[in-house]
Order: C-alpha cells, then structure tokens, then sequence
C-alpha cells in the first residue's frame, strides 16, 4: 500500500512539475522541512505533510499546537498538556487538567513518532492523525471548543489568514486546513537520537549495567515492546485490574473480548513521561518493574504473556531501569525547532 | 481494501489536479473554455420528507403517531448523508457526479441536491450512498460536506455519522431519543445503498432546462417492523442496532415523480 502511493505520488508530483512550464528547476516544496525518516526506522505510516499542504505548514502548526486560544476559554493549547520537556508528554501529571479545572479521562501520552502509528489514543480510536486533534479540541473535559467557532476565530483573527494564505494559498480558513497543519507539525516530532539509537546505529555503547537490562528487555518485553518504536501498538490487558472502570478497547469494538485492554505504549523516553499506564496510576519506573514482576492481577482477559508475572530479581530491575534511562532522547528535549513561539 | 486504496488514489489524483490548475491559473488562463459543454445539463434532486403509509407532510418539531407501534414521535433533528450519486441512462450507461458528499438536512429550508454537468440524455434511474463510503472514514481532514464541524463525526471513534434523528417521545425512558448511526466496518457496517428506478418515467436532461426529479424519505421507516421507543431510545456507535435503523430508513426512500 505504501509503495503504491509512493509510486502514485512521485507521477503525481511529476505531473504537477509538467503542468507548469514556466516554473521549471523549482520543486514544489514541503510542507515540513523538519520530518525526516531515520535510517534505523521503518517507512512512516503517514508522509509528513505531502498531500494537501504547502511550504510553512510546519510552522503554522506550531504556532496552533502552542496557542491557548484553541480552547473555549483560551487558556489551554495542545503544549500546556503535551510539554516538550516531556517528550510532548503531561508535566507528571496522572490524568491532565483541561478547561475549568476539569479532569481528563486518560493519562496524555507522549506525541513522538506519530507518523508510524496505525492509531492514536489508549483505545485506539482514532485511525488518522490528521482527525485525532479533534478529539482535545472538542471534548468538554480538555479544550471544549467547537470547530466552527474555532475556524471563525482564527478567521477573524489579524494574523492567521495571512498566514493560511502562504501555507494554502487562500485566506480562507476551514477545518482541513487546521487538521493538516497540526498534523504536519505534530507528526514531525521524531524520537530518534537517544543513547539506545546511537547504540543501534553503531555510534555508542551501552554500560554493561545497560547492557544486561537491555537483555533481559528483549528476553522479557520486547514481545510487546518491540522494535526501534519499541511498542507492536496492540491492545492487552496489563494485569491492572480485575475488574474494569474503563473499557478500553471494548470501548471501541464492543467486543467482551477486549475488556481493559489499552494499547502498548511506545517506552521512548518513558524516564521522562512518568507516571505510567492508561490513568496514571503507578509513579515510577521501578514500581512499574514491581507491578510486572509481583503485582499482575488476575482477569479474563489478561495477557497470556503477563500470566505468570516477569519475576524479575532486583538486580534485573536495577540493570531494566538502566536500559529504560537509554530511550531518552535529549536532543530531542532541547530541539529549538519545536520550541514554543 | 483494493477498493480503499482505489479512492485514496482517485482522492490524489483530484487533489493535485486543483493544485495544478490553481498553480497555472495566474499565467495560462487563456487556455480555459469556460463555456458550458453544450452536451450538459443539471437537475435539482427533490427530498420531500414524508411519514407513513399515508405519507402525510413531515415536519420536525410537530408530534406523529407511529402507525405500527401508536406511539407518539416528535423530531427535533434529521439530518443525513447522501452520497456517491449515480444516473442510469436509458442506453444501459452511469453518469457519477464527482466529489458525491451531501447533507439532507430537514431543518433547513433546502433539502434539494443540485446534480450538475451531467451529458444531455434520457435517464431511468437513480441510487445513491446513505451514509460515507468507508475509504472516506479512514482518510483524514475531509472538507466541503464531509467536514467535522457539520457535526456528523465521532471524534472519540473515528468515522461519520451518517444519519442523525432526534427527538422526543413519552414511548422513550428518558422521553426522547438519539439516533446517531454510522460505522463502515463489517460485520456493522451502516453504509447503505439505494437504487430507485423512474419506472413510466424519463428524466430529460439537455442544456437550458431544470428538470426535478422528486424523492420521498419516510421518517416513519426508523421504527419499521415495530421497534418500540421504549426498547431503543439511545443509539450512538456503531452496533447492531445502528445497523437496523438504518437499513430500516434506507428502506424508506421512493421514487416519486419527475418535471422536466
């Protein structure tokens, strides 16, 4: 499938330089300079800002990511609860506090590589990266806006339809037009340059203590956690609980089947995106690592692969925690190119 | 998933065909003929909404008694995509109008869809989507019909709402009901096709003249087979009973009459 859009694209794009004669030698360009696919990772899911959008779309998208007059009440942006000193997680907060104080039904994730991701959200949802912003836009516990006013908004605004125009090459501005900007921002976020990438690519080793932890992760969770995006993006049931407050992934298929199911979460730069599961219950990595090794609740749906719990020995922990410190990405924390305007 | 892939093509195909004409236009306009084909023609498509047997005027806002059930039904809201419109002429061949997304809405004062650039020609038949077609609910930020602040997709659960009734009933536990009904996965898939032929009827279409052609929508058919108020009152996912409902409404459309 990717291929043939691939193919598709490039004749398309061909076709586009044909059309226009007196444009010759310039390419159209993209709408985000910053996406790149690293050498060490899989074809993207979705092709950064390719179809749709122009030149600027990446920094249009910031500029809505960081702007808190997104919300009903103007006081919360897509960045006050996706912190980039996070990893575009929450400031460890459990569960994320929205317009009037209001509480948000899961823990925010961290918004890294979402260009590989079939889904989005701990249920999976939503299929497009593109529509996921609707969801904190709209719902009354996070931002509680309504994409009609908010189009109107930025419409009458003195700055964004200009802005638009260089982007789409219209001052009119539509829902669309918002969804692919954020989506070109958003979906430039790469977690890439951690110490476990400069190990994968043969740039730096690991400590032995690294080393043993990164053994024991590939005897004992790699199963779920795998790959360089370190997670399989399925849906299991993690041993929290026996019975079940949120559905998870029934929420979606109505499925009994699916019952506290919740997506594996990526673990790039999980040191930092504390505290851990779908509603934030467990604060620390190593209690997590407890909750593993001793704490599996027993239920129907409970992961075949979580049965028995990990049994790890403290010593495995220490060396597990010290692995799971590699997946930080600080250049990444500090790239100017995603800081706030 | 062949077919998905199709339409995200033909989507590509559309999107960078705007992108190459809006990139020419400031140069090449002299090469436009902007006169109309003289080959087509338009017709405005008639949604006249209709309850029961008797196809008694529907209104929202004003109480029927369901004939199957007596129970008593106001709606306050009917809204639903039409889609993916296709023209039978009479030599056997399909006219299908491109970028096929509307909004019947029964609030609005305007519940006809105007089908244009169609080619000169006599026609015997109609079918069209209620519903999205399901390569459009897994393919990102929609626009025109298809847009989100129309209100008619989950933003929680990904994909469209196809048909949206709602309204009030002392029938209903609550006293009123909701029906949102989408889903485009088997094995509750809601997309449902319906095909409507002119019968006695021709529809002329030729340059210069505004025939109508006239489709009724029973807003009874929700309850059809005597599905009580009181059993299904609330529906908003995709499910079995979305399902239903909207194989009943789509089974609530005819042909009516034409003016050419």
């Amino acid at each position: 499938m990717i291929c043939v859009e691939r193919t598709v694209g490039l004749f398309v794009l061909l076709l586009f330089a044909a059309a226009c004669s007196k444009n010759d030698g310039q390419e159209p360009s993209k709408a985000s300079d910053v996406f790149e696919v690293p050498a060490h990772f899989p074809p993207p899911v979705y092709h950064v800002g390719e179809v749709g959008i122009g030149s600027g779309g990446f920094e249009l998208g910031k500029r809505l990511f960081y702007d808190s007059r997104l919300s009903r009440d103007g006081t919360i942006s897509c960045g006050s609860c996706h912190a980039q000193v996070h990893a575009f997680a929450d400031h460890s907060s459990a569960l994320s506090v929205g317009i009037d104080g209001n509480i948000s039904k899961r823990n925010a994730p961290a918004l890294t590589n979402l260009a590989w991701y079939p889904d989005f959200m701990w249920d999976g949802g939503i299929n497009h990266i593109e529509v996921m912003p609707i969801a904190p836009l709209t719902d009354p516990n996070e931002m509680d806006n309504d994409l009609s006013e908010l189009v109107n908004y930025l419409q009458q605004n003195t700055a964004y339809p200009d802005e638009f125009e260089e982007v789409f090459g219209s001052k009119q501005i539509d829902s669309q037009k918002i969804l692919l900007a954020i989506a070109a921002f958003q979906g430039s976020i790469v977690s890439y340059r951690s110490k476990y990438d400069d190990y994968l690519t043969g740039q730096s080793q690991l400590s032995a203590l690294e080393m043993d932890g990164k053994n024991i992760f590939e005897a004992q969770c790699s199963s779920c956690h795998s790959g360089v995006l370190l997670t399989d993006f399925s849906f299991r049931n993690n041993g929290l609980d026996s019975t079940f407050a949120d559905a998870g992934r029934a929420t979606i298929t109505q499925n009994e089947a699916d019952m506290g199911k919740f997506k594996v979460p990526s673990l790039r730069n999980v040191s930092l995106t504390n505290p851990y599961m779908h509603d934030g219950r467990i604060p620390t990595l190593r209690q997590v690592l407890d909750h593993y090794s001793e704490g599996i609740v027993e239920s129907k749906t409970l992961d075949e692969s979580l049965r028995d719990g990990l049994a790890l020995t403290e010593a495995e922990k220490d060396a597990l925690v010290a692995f799971l410190q590699t997946l930080t990405d600080y250049e990444l924390l500090g790239d100017s190119r995603f800081h706030e305007p | 998933m062949k077919h998905a892939i199709k339409n995200k093509l033909v989507l590509l195909f559309f999107a960078f065909g705007i992108l190459m004409f809006q990139a020419c236009s400031d140069d090449d306009d002299n090469n436009i003929d902007e006169s109309p084909s003289a080959a087509e023609g338009s017709v405005e498509l008639k949604f006249d909404h209709v309850w029961g047997p008797a196809e008694a005027n529907f209104e929202l806002n004003t109480e029927y008694t369901h004939p199957a059930t007596s129970e008593a039904i106001t709606f306050t809201k009917l809204r639903y995509y039409v889609s993916n419109v296709v023209l039978q002429k009479s030599d056997g061949s399909e006219w299908r109008e491109d970028q096929s997304y509307h909004i019947v809405d029964v609030a609005s004062d305007d519940t006809n869809l105007r089908l244009q650039n169609m080619p000169a020609g006599d026609y015997v038949g109609i079918s069209f989507t209620i519903g999205v077609d399901s390569a459009r609910n897994v393919s990102g930020a929609q626009t025109g019909a298809l847009d989100p602040s129309e209100n008619m997709f989950w933003s929680w659960n990904s994909g469209y709402i196809f048909i949206k009734a709602e309204g009030n009933s002392p029938a209903s536990v609550d006293g009123s009901f909701t029906y949102h009904l989408g889903g485009f996965s088997e094995p509750n898939s809601a997309i449902r096709e319906v095909s409507l032929d002119f019968g006695e009827s021709t529809l002329r279409i030729a340059p210069n003249t505004e025939p109508a052609v006239h489709l009724m929508a029973n807003a009874a058919r929700f309850w059809h087979g005597g599905i009580s108020l009181n059993d299904m009152s609330n529906v908003h996912m995709p499910g079995s009973n979305a399902s239903i409902l909207a194989t009943n409404f789509a089974g609530g459309f005819r042909f009516d009459h034409i003016h050419n």
